[in-house]
């Protein structure tokens, strides 16, 4: 069953094309990561979603309706931590929550739902002298209100210190242990990795990959790096190691070799080298992060090759 | 019935805010003020015969038709335009509701915080009033009641409504002084001047007909005259105090459109006017 089937979505504001025909589909029950770099067209996805904004043309269907027509049925099993959104400064954190609760037709204790997220301490503070860690976590709480079959989290990180992140990911998870199906936005890679089933990657409007974090790993030609020392790293011996079977591509940087590794080991390419080419003096191994991967996918080719 | 609920949200909220509580201070005041003065010397006030209080609601209305329509602007002008600029309209439309029970929630809402304020202001000052005269009249403040909190609900939809057509607050302001600007202090003269230009530079020895109804589209006029088709007895008793166009006597045989009724007619049009723009506009916006 999916639960967000997004149908060669466009959105044009004026002459910006902020969404180009994108097609997504979201699996209930997964994690499901969205990356891209800021104005990548995230957020503008995700109003469309929920109705904040309306496409140009193609349609949303989340939780089997109609995102535009029947938005109403949509959001009344979505939790919804939206970006850039700004609380009731003069209303308390359990005036949020009674309000939302009362909405949402449902019995949740605005109490339990604060502790949930640790700010019950501040449940009778004006929403408006809170830090920002803690409205991201008051609206994360009235997100959770219902026990909504669809997490939406618009950069659910921002604001948050590395402790908040990591608490967020843990109710993420326990979230989706409960069978709640996670959609959610982020420009930082490392989010992303560390809770995502599949991610997807969008940029310009565009969707540039969809996979698995295995999957994306296996798929980026920066299998492995290596980094190795050698006394000469002339054009011509940079040459040669790319020529050798057991390497995809190899250049220079800060003075050493790079070398990707393709269909070999790395010890093979290391004897490889130092048998045919040039004498290897050291080597260094880096296992290509996500990250690399990322701004491989977003930025222009010649940027990145060095 | 998620309106209730936004409703009850917006009441919250905005009550609380100052620049609202600041004015109702200095209504209070001001009525306080000028009840005394009008009590103490009616003469002052086209009143040679005494204080009276049907006289002192007649007084009233013209600080409630000042009143109403400021307090509607810094009451409602942020009410949808400052929720889209901070954002906050995004937790809003989050919820299983939609646009339409938010907006005429917000409508409800920050109408119920204007009757507040104005009921608060009124209380004090036709309660001080009372004490003064040593009289109470129930039906005429009843009914004065009714049609200012008819007047107020129409100015929270006109203000609420200019707060829907845009994200910023900055042009709301815009709009919604610009509307004050227009209908309330310019009005009188347009029709006037109007006149003046089709009746060949020249103004006419007497008015037509049509003048009249042409002023009531001034929310505040149209409040006087409600005021006036509701308590015809006490306008007959007062002089209107050079109100324009209202102490006419029901006897002649004028057009339809020339009886004070009309002004009920153009409050409830404002409403329903006010409230169809103002929707349709959201109901179309990328907030």
């Amino acid at each position: 069953m999916t639960a967000i089937d997004i149908d060669d979505l466009t959105k044009h504001y004026g002459d910006v094309v902020a969404v180009n025909e994108l097609n997504l589909a979201v699996e209930e029950g997964e994690i499901f990561g969205f990356l891209g770099p800021n104005g990548a067209g995230k957020s503008t996805t995700i109003d469309i979603l929920l109705d904040f904004s309306r496409p140009t043309s193609g349609s949303v269907t989340v939780l089997g309706h109609d995102a535009q027509s029947e938005g109403q049925a949509v959001r009344r099993r979505t939790g919804v931590l939206p970006d850039g959104y700004h609380v009731y400064d003069r209303l308390t954190g359990r005036q949020h929550l009674e309000f939302v609760v009362e909405l949402k037709d449902v019995d949740d204790d605005p109490t339990e739902l604060l502790e949930r997220v640790r700010i019950a301490d501040a449940a009778d503070r004006k929403a408006g002298g809170y830090s920002k860690g803690m409205r991201q976590r008051l609206a994360l709480a009235m997100a959770l209100a219902g026990d909504p079959d669809l997490l939406v989290l618009d950069e659910p990180s921002t604001g948050l210190d590395p402790n908040g992140a990591r608490e967020m990911r843990e109710l993420i998870r326990e979230e989706n242990d409960r069978g709640t199906t996670v959609f959610f936005s982020s420009h930082i890679m490392e989010q992303v990795e560390a809770v995502c089933d599949r991610v997807a990657i969008i940029n310009r409007g565009e969707l540039v990959a969809v996979d698995t974090i295995d999957g994306l790993r296996d798929a980026s030609e920066t299998g492995e790096v290596l980094y190795v020392e050698v006394d000469d790293v002339s054009e011509a011996v940079v040459e040669r190691v790319a020529g050798l079977e057991s390497v995809a591509d190899a250049s220079t940087q800060d003075g050493r070799l790079r070398v990707v590794v393709a269909d070999a080991t790395k010890f093979a390419v290391l004897q490889a080298i130092d048998a045919s080419v040039t004498p290897v003096r050291d080597f260094s191994v880096v296992e290509s992060s996500l990250e690399d991967l990322f701004v491989r996918y977003t930025n222009d080719e010649q940027e990145v090759r060095v | 019935m998620t309106w209730i609920a936004v409703a009850k949200k917006d009441f919250r909220d905005a009550v609380q805010s100052r620049a609202l509580w600041a004015l109702v201070g200095v209504f209070v005041l001001l009525s306080v003020f000028s009840t005394y003065a009008y009590i103490e010397v009616p003469q002052l006030f086209g009143e040679p015969a005494g204080a009276t209080f049907g006289g002192l609601v007649f007084f009233t209305v013209g600080l409630t038709s000042l009143f109403v329509p400021l307090a509607a602007i810094v009451v409602c002008y942020k009410s949808l335009a400052g929720e889209r600029e901070l954002g906050s309209i995004k937790l809003l439309l989050s919820l299983p509701t939609t646009r339409l029970h938010v907006y005429a929630g917000k409508t409800v809402g920050r109408a119920g915080v204007l009757a507040f304020g104005l009921g608060v202001g009124l209380l004090v000052g036709l309660g001080f009033g009372a004490v003064l005269l040593g009289a109470v009249a129930v039906v005429p403040i009843a009914l004065f009641l009714v049609a200012t909190l008819g007047f107020a609900a129409a100015y929270a939809s006109i203000i609420v409504g200019l707060s829907a057509t845009t994200g910023s607050t900055t042009r709301a302001t815009t709009l919604a002084l610009g509307f004050f600007v227009v209908f309330e202090l310019f009005w009188d003269v347009i029709p006037v001047a109007i006149l003046y230009v089709i009746n060949g530079l020249a103004l006419p020895t007497s008015m037509p007909d049509w003048i009249f109804p042409v002023m009531q589209v001034s929310p505040s006029a149209a409040y006087f005259s409600t005021v006036v088709a509701l308590l015809p007895d006490l306008s007959a008793s007062v002089s209107a105090g050079g109100q324009a166009g209202v102490g006419m006597s029901p006897a002649e045989a004028e057009p339809f459109y020339t009886a004070p009724e009309i002004g009920i007619v153009v409050l409830v049009l404002w409403t329903i006017v006010a409230f169809l723009v103002g929707y349709t506009r959201f109901e179309a916006a990328d907030v």
